[in-house]
């Protein structure tokens, strides 16, 4: 709002007010014959006290006031900021959305208050100008515009949540740029921005790290790796607290030297809660966002497996040794589509030389269903009852990438005969010289499948040494699916090293539950799904008939440490001063305009004082 | 309303006279007596003869037992002149006020003219209204009754303005009735003052209604004031009606003290009163009527 009409505005309101006092609604008028004695007696009364002759005088000045003050709330006036510019032009700020911008600095604000307070007086010095606010956590999130309304509401929603070093918000046609930030992260700059510096050094107190790793104990389901950083100049203790679920498996008070890593390890048993959650508390901690962290322990229960065949004494053998997997064997005649309840839905369904007349809802392996499985057929050739061909003796000699087939030596494997399925869901990730698919995978929002197109009459698939790594890799990506976007190598490595912000998700994932199962929600773009983790905690990510569970943490030293800062590499560096935050004057012009009403009244309840 | 009084409460005034607490002479004769001596019938004196004197005056009894010739005197009985002021300002516009002014300010013409007193009534508010002199004879009542329908309530209170304006005329000194309810913004003592100073006998009756007497309303009101269109903002509480009620008592006892101090007669007539009750028994005790 330009300062012309600002001015218009408050003196429209003062007026409105005094002349709405003047004629405000009138008690009904009663005719009487003379108004001697009534006035004989309200100057009897009325003489006797000062406030009786002063009220309507005060009321007037009450009810002005009351009108400027709602006239300032609507204007929010503010002081000029250090370094603003009132030129014409566009004008973009930035606000650092790094989680150490919630560290609170010694007069109680967090520097985002003190960033958002100055952000405030930016836009404020600046009114008549087109102005954006962005993050950089969430980019542009309002503006370019003159409405400084929106850019107010846009600063009261906004809050810290991450974000890359690397994102940096553009607007097309910035003649000035303010960054404000605490220097936690280093980001490249342009020279142009004008940085707002809001760090002040505070001790803290945080978790640089947590992770579950496999354990080499066989009777663990792994092992807890925790780092605890003591970044105040004094020494501390610490008290940390490991719950699995909601029952509290370690409480324990540790000495921490200044800039002291405390590392522990915890080996985690089998059974329990598979959510870890690690909370510590120290005297001197600024920031509270790190001091909380999550762990999934993926293995903290065996698989259920049902093994759906006529002869499956090969995969007893194979399941009898592994603790991770609790196996059930049942014939076909035995198998129920649909089991009585959601508990007794198996994590994997192995069907061996035997398929179920419709896809099952569970994820499943496939070892040589029959070739005239309709659904594993295209519609065509199930239509005609045509088998599709089969190669006698193919050779598996180009070792796949797939998750399924990583690691599997084709070479010591012999198959005599494999079948090729020609539903054009299943994708073959390994297949014959002369091209025959050996193993399908199929992945959609509906199933996951992976299709062995060889059983074990026709190979001698029992005695190979990929057996087993073929099994588990089977098994593993059926149970426990990496269902983000990138396929890592090692996808213990993308669960345990998850952080909050835009995460990329692979296409097939219909849901992303977070902490206290709400929902997130998801943006598609082309085959990938995304979703912004705004807050640490447990996430749960569902599609293809299989459920992910991850955690998400902020752990980083760099976030953690909040006595250092990156010196920034543009031209012109801003302190912004402390207490600069509070609640924005229009509020206290707001609140004003309350008391000033309820004097007013007051003073009209009192006017008769007899 | 029609200012009628029945033949029985005619009667009734008939036999009621106004009373002076001084003797005024009027120019005509009529039956009450004055201080004056001449041809009346009630025997006062006798005196010397004198040449130019009436022979039929001369007592010859006692010119047989004085050998003197001496006349003999009377009393003189002539009229008594009555005005009686009408207040007609807005303040008396309320219907049961009026009537109650007009139908006293009837019942003591009809007095009057029984008794053959000349009776003048002014109306009055911000000023002297036209004044109007009925004349003699309890015949003339319809013509007082007439005059009187025809009035109207209007315009502001100004005693002292008005008594001026009728001390500015020379009049015979006599009795006169001022019927008003006295809500005067100026104040009523200089007005009532300037008659006393006359040398009028005044008799004041004081017209009073309920909505004088009450706050009339309780809560947020605007009064507006009848004759000057001032307006009061007040919120009537149950103190503040106390107050008020107080502050009416003060004011007509204020009048009444007012009119004792200077030897002045006063009634009090409330409009919700039976009229015939104020007029034979209230003007009675207030030795008003006799």
């Amino acid at each position: 709002m330009a300062a012309w009409q600002a001015w218009l505005l408050l003196a429209g309101a003062a007026a409105l007010a005094a002349g709405l006092f003047l004629i405000k609604l009138r008690p009904p008028r009663l005719l009487i014959p003379s108004i001697l004695v009534w006035t004989r007696v309200l100057n009897d009364v009325r003489q006797q006290t000062l406030w009786e002759r002063i009220r309507r005088a005060v009321s007037l000045i009450a009810t002005v006031v009351i009108a400027l003050a709602l006239a300032l709330a609507v204007v929010r006036p503010g002081r000029v900021a250090h370094g603003s510019a009132r030129a014409a032009g566009r004008l973009l700020v930035v606000l650092d959305a790094s989680w150490s911008m919630e560290a609170a600095t010694r007069r109680g604000e967090t520097r985002w208050e003190r960033a958002v307070a100055e952000a405030r007086r930016l836009f404020t010095s600046s009114s008549g100008a087109e102005m954006a606010l962005a993050t950089t956590a969430d980019g542009l999130i309002e503006g370019p515009t003159t409405d400084l309304a929106l850019i107010e509401t846009a600063l009261e929603r906004s809050q810290p949540g991450g974000g890359d070093a690397s994102a940096w918000p553009r607007l097309a046609g910035a003649t000035a740029v303010h960054f404000i930030t605490d220097g936690a992260t280093a980001r490249p700059l342009d020279p142009a921005v004008v940085v707002h510096s809001v760090f002040e050094p505070a001790p803290n107190v945080g978790i640089t790290a947590l992770e579950v790793r496999p354990s080499l104990t066989p009777g663990n389901a792994g092992d807890a790796y925790l780092e605890i950083g003591n970044f105040a100049p004094s020494a501390q203790k610490v008290r940390v607290r490991i719950n699995r679920g909601a029952a509290e498996v370690l409480s324990r008070e540790l000495d921490a030297a200044p800039s002291e890593l405390l590392r522990q390890v915890l080996p985690i048993p089998r059974g329990g809660d598979p959510a870890l959650t690690v909370r510590i508390d120290a005297p001197q901690n600024a920031l509270v966002t790190d001091d909380e962290a999550f762990a999934w322990v993926a293995r903290a229960r065996p698989l259920v497996v049902t093994v759906v065949g006529a002869q499956t004494q090969w995969l007893r053998a194979a399941f009898e040794r592994d603790p991770d997997v609790r196996a059930t064997f049942v014939d076909p005649a035995g198998y129920a589509a649909r089991p009585a309840t959601a508990s007794a839905r198996p994590d994997v369904i192995i069907f061996d030389r035997w398929a179920p007349p419709a896809a099952p809802a569970s994820p499943a392996l496939f070892f040589a269903p029959p070739a005239g499985t309709p659904w594993l057929l295209a519609q065509a050739d199930a239509a005609s009852s045509r088998s599709t061909p089969d190669e006698r003796a193919p050779k598996w000699e180009i070792p796949g990438s797939h998750p399924v087939v990583q690691g599997v030596d084709p070479f010591t494997l012999t198959v005599d005969r494999a079948r090729s399925y020609s539903a054009p869901a299943l994708v073959p990730v390994a297949q014959s010289s002369q091209g025959t698919p050996l193993v399908y995978v199929s992945e959609s929002p509906d199933t996951r499948l992976v299709v062995v197109t060889f059983s074990i009459n026709e190979s001698n698939l029992t005695a190979a040494p990929g057996f087993p790594v073929l099994l588990g890799n089977a098994v593993d990506w059926l149970a426990r699916p990496v269902l983000f976007a990138s396929q890592p190598r090692d996808a213990d490595v993308v669960h345990r090293l998850q952080r909050p912000g835009l995460t990329a998700f692979a296409g097939v994932v219909t849901t992303v539950s977070g902490p206290a199962n709400s929902e997130v929600p998801l943006t598609r773009v082309g085959q990938t799904a995304f979703a912004r983790l705004r807050v640490p905690g447990i996430y749960t990510a569902q599609g293809g008939g299989a459920r992910s569970t991850f955690a998400v943490n902020i752990s980083d030293p760099q976030l953690s440490n909040l006595s250092r800062t990156t010196p920034a590499a543009s031209g012109r560096v801003v302190t912004v001063a402390a207490g600069a935050s509070g609640a924005p004057w229009w509020v206290y012009f707001a609140v004003a305009a309350l008391v000033l009403a309820l004097a007013e009244w007051w003073t009209w309840q009192r006017r008769i004082t007899v | 309303m029609a200012l009628r009084f029945d033949d029985q409460f005619l009667k009734k005034l008939e036999y009621l006279h106004v009373v002076s607490k001084r003797a005024f002479a009027g120019h005509n004769r009529a039956d009450r007596l004055t201080a004056h001596r001449g041809r009346g019938l009630e025997f006062a004196d006798h005196r010397p003869y004198t040449a130019g004197d009436d022979f039929r005056h001369i007592d010859w009894k006692a010119y047989k037992r004085l050998g003197r010739l001496l006349l003999r005197l009377f009393d003189e009985e002539r009229d008594l002149p009555i005005y009686l002021m009408l207040d007609v300002s807005r303040s008396m516009a309320e219907p049961a006020k009026f009537d109650m002014a007009r139908r006293i300010a009837a019942a003591l013409c009809y007095i009057g003219l029984v008794h053959l007193d000349k009776l003048t009534i002014l109306p009055f508010g911000r000023g002297l209204g036209q004044e109007s002199a009925p004349g003699r004879g309890k015949g003339r009542i319809f013509r007082v009754f007439e005059y009187l329908e025809r009035l109207e309530a209007a315009g502001p209170t100004d005693l002292r303005g008005s008594f001026k304006e009728f001390a500015a005329r020379p009049r015979q000194l006599g009795l006169t009735v001022i019927i008003s309810d006295f809500l005067d913004p100026g104040g009523f003592e200089a007005g009532i003052k300037i008659l006393r100073t006359l040398g009028h006998d005044v008799f004041v009756v004081h017209i009073t209604s309920e909505q004088d007497r009450s706050p009339g309303a309780f809560g947020e009101v605007r009064f507006v004031d009848a004759e000057t269109g001032e307006l009061r903002e007040v919120e009537v509480t149950p103190r503040l009606a106390s107050a008020y009620t107080k502050a009416w008592q003060g004011h007509a006892a204020e009048l009444e003290n007012f009119c004792g101090r200077y030897d002045v007669g006063y009634v009090r007539a409330d409009a919700e009163q039976p009229f015939e009750d104020i007029v034979l028994k209230a003007f009675r005790q207030g030795r008003f009527v006799a």
